[in-house]
């Protein structure tokens, strides 16, 4: 009961911010926003949550880039990730971003592809988070969802995630996650040795 | 070889006297006001309400204009023109810029006298048609009744790209945006073409928007932007640079939002845009506040494209080639140095 009750005030919560995001003039306000969401290992989301609608959702979108066709430009600011195509295009996917603390920017690889990843919390996030589990076997309801792609030596993934209500937002410990179906469209899409790049917004 | 060399010299000084006299500035500030022409009714670029208050992407440039001259976006009276009068009211001093959804064009400014300040919205011609239709690109419309505004661009370019694909059509004239609209809502056509722009906003008033698609083909370059006279190179350089100012704005992070903040920036750039460094409001005759007024008041390029007619409005025009230079479109402005 306490358990739902909470995430039902999570789902609240979240459905105002991604209320406020599309509301014209506070877009940038919503962005800054983070989401008071911790990791929910075990949550097994639904269908319904699982789609995405609007900008969010996987597309074909027209992209002008001087980066090579089949490079990952992750823009954080907008919570996007591109998949670079040719004649201008790109696959866009609406992303959860690293919140305020966790951001980074930089040019990784693709070091390693792992489907149905375990879950091993690193010391630094069982340090903040002291109830995480120490190890959960890859399989439906871990938060990484079912698949991963390791960025470089970093601590840092693209991941699937069980909390699809986090696309969009600013709520993770660095690493960047998709639904479920997204993350396994990327996979498919992207070999190991993939360019990666990650940018954050302008500082002023 | 005498001859073009005296025309051009001729031209150039009736150039210069031009400039002297001109002072468009002065004008509008003696005035209290800037005088802008607009569409006669362009959902999300330029509109009128029931109270009489207009709204729309050109609308904010002329207020962003206003804010730059005045620090007062509402200085500003807007005209209606029709797409045949809208070169006449400027060269005959009706209005002080046009900001109408105007293709920028050599033989426009060369016909009209006139000169573009450059590009607020790389738009481009397009196709709408009812979803029943099931086409997936233009080239599938064979026999179509193409419904077209007269005296627009649009016709030539369709007849154009149909000849060229041997695509067989018929054309429907249609003499203002409305006409063309009820021809086809009643049937008079089957496929409806001019900028892709327009083809978002009167979808967005359609009393069923969802049984229309805009088919990707696009089939010319619409570079829209905001139209001076030819005779005064301050205001020329005014209208570019509020241009430019709200385009870099973004690309630096400041908006009505961080404006504060950007106002305490260390950062050379953000410095001289906001004005807490350097002078360039004066070769324009402003204030070194001109582009933070704009920004504060009016928002920034993605601010006034997001609100006016970006992904969340009823329009839903994806930003595409008017994304950043650098996140994907082809947006690019001039430093502010």
């Amino acid at each position: 009961m306490n358990v739902r009750m909470a995430f039902l005030a999570r789902a609240a919560a979240a459905a105002i911010a991604a209320a406020a995001a599309f509301l014209p003039g506070v877009i940038a306000t919503a962005q800054q926003i983070d989401m008071n969401v911790v990791d929910q290992p075990g949550r097994v989301p639904t269908a319904d949550e699982e789609q995405l609608s609007g900008a969010f959702e996987r597309q074909e979108v027209f992209f002008r880039t001087s980066e090579a066709p089949g490079t990952v430009l992750i823009d954080t600011n907008n919570r996007f990730l591109y998949l670079v195509q040719p004649n201008n295009r790109a696959l866009r996917y609406g992303i959860g971003v690293g919140r305020e603390g966790f951001q980074w920017q930089g040019v990784e690889k693709i070091s390693r592809k792992q489907e149905w990843p375990d879950w091993r919390p690193p010391p630094e996030m069982i340090e903040r988070q002291p109830y995480l589990p120490r190890f959960m076997a890859g399989g439906p309801g871990n938060p990484l969802g079912p698949r991963a792609m390791y960025l470089g030596k970093t601590i840092y993934r693209i991941h699937g995630t069980n909390q699809p209500q986090t696309i969009g937002h600013a709520v993770s410990s660095g690493c960047f996650r998709l639904v479920d179906d997204d993350v396994i469209d990327l996979y498919g899409r992207v070999a190991v040795g993939t360019k990666v790049i990650i940018k954050q917004a302008v500082a002023l | 070889m005498i001859k073009p060399l005296l025309a051009a010299a001729a031209a150039l000084a009736f150039g210069a006297a031009g400039s002297a006299d001109a002072q468009t500035l002065k004008t509008v500030q003696d005035r209290g006001k800037l005088i802008c022409g607009v569409s006669q009714g362009i959902a999300g670029f330029s509109i009128k309400d029931d109270k009489g208050a207009w709204s729309g992407f050109d609308v904010d440039f002329c207020r962003a204009l206003a804010a730059a001259i005045f620090n007062d976006p509402s200085k500003v009276e807007f005209v209606p023109l029709s797409a045949a009068e809208r070169f006449d009211a400027l060269k005959d001093r009706k209005i002080d810029v046009l900001s109408r959804n105007s293709t920028w064009t050599l033989g426009r400014e060369e016909e009209s006298d006139v000169v573009f300040a450059g590009v607020t919205y790389y738009d481009g011609q397009a196709f709408m048609t009812p979803k029943t239709s099931k086409a997936t690109s233009a080239l599938e419309l064979d026999g179509a009744k193409v419904c077209v505004q007269r005296g627009t661009t649009s016709e030539p370019n369709a007849k154009n790209f149909f000849e060229t694909n041997h695509v067989n059509y018929e054309i429907v004239e249609g003499d203002t945006g409305a006409d063309i609209v009820a021809n086809y809502l009643s049937g008079k056509c089957n496929v409806l073409t001019t900028d892709e722009s327009q083809l978002f906003a009167l979808r967005s008033q359609f009393p069923k928007p969802g049984e229309h698609m805009i088919l990707p083909d696009v089939i010319s370059k619409e570079p829209l932007g905001p139209v001076v006279r030819q005779d005064d190179m301050q205001w020329l350089n005014l209208v570019k640079w509020v241009n430019y100012a709200l385009i870099d704005a973004e690309e630096m992070g400041v908006s009505s939002k961080t404006i504060d903040e950007a106002l305490k920036s260390e950062k050379p750039a953000v410095k001289r845009l906001v004005g807490t460094e350097g002078d360039l409001g004066k070769p324009l005759g402003l204030s070194n506040a001109w582009a933070a007024n704009a920004i504060r008041t009016v928002g920034n390029y993605g601010e006034i494209f997001d609100r006016n007619v970006g992904a969340h409005t009823r329009l839903g025009i994806p930003r595409g080639l008017n994304e950043l230079w650098d996140n994907g479109g082809i947006q690019y402005a001039p430093p502010l140095r």
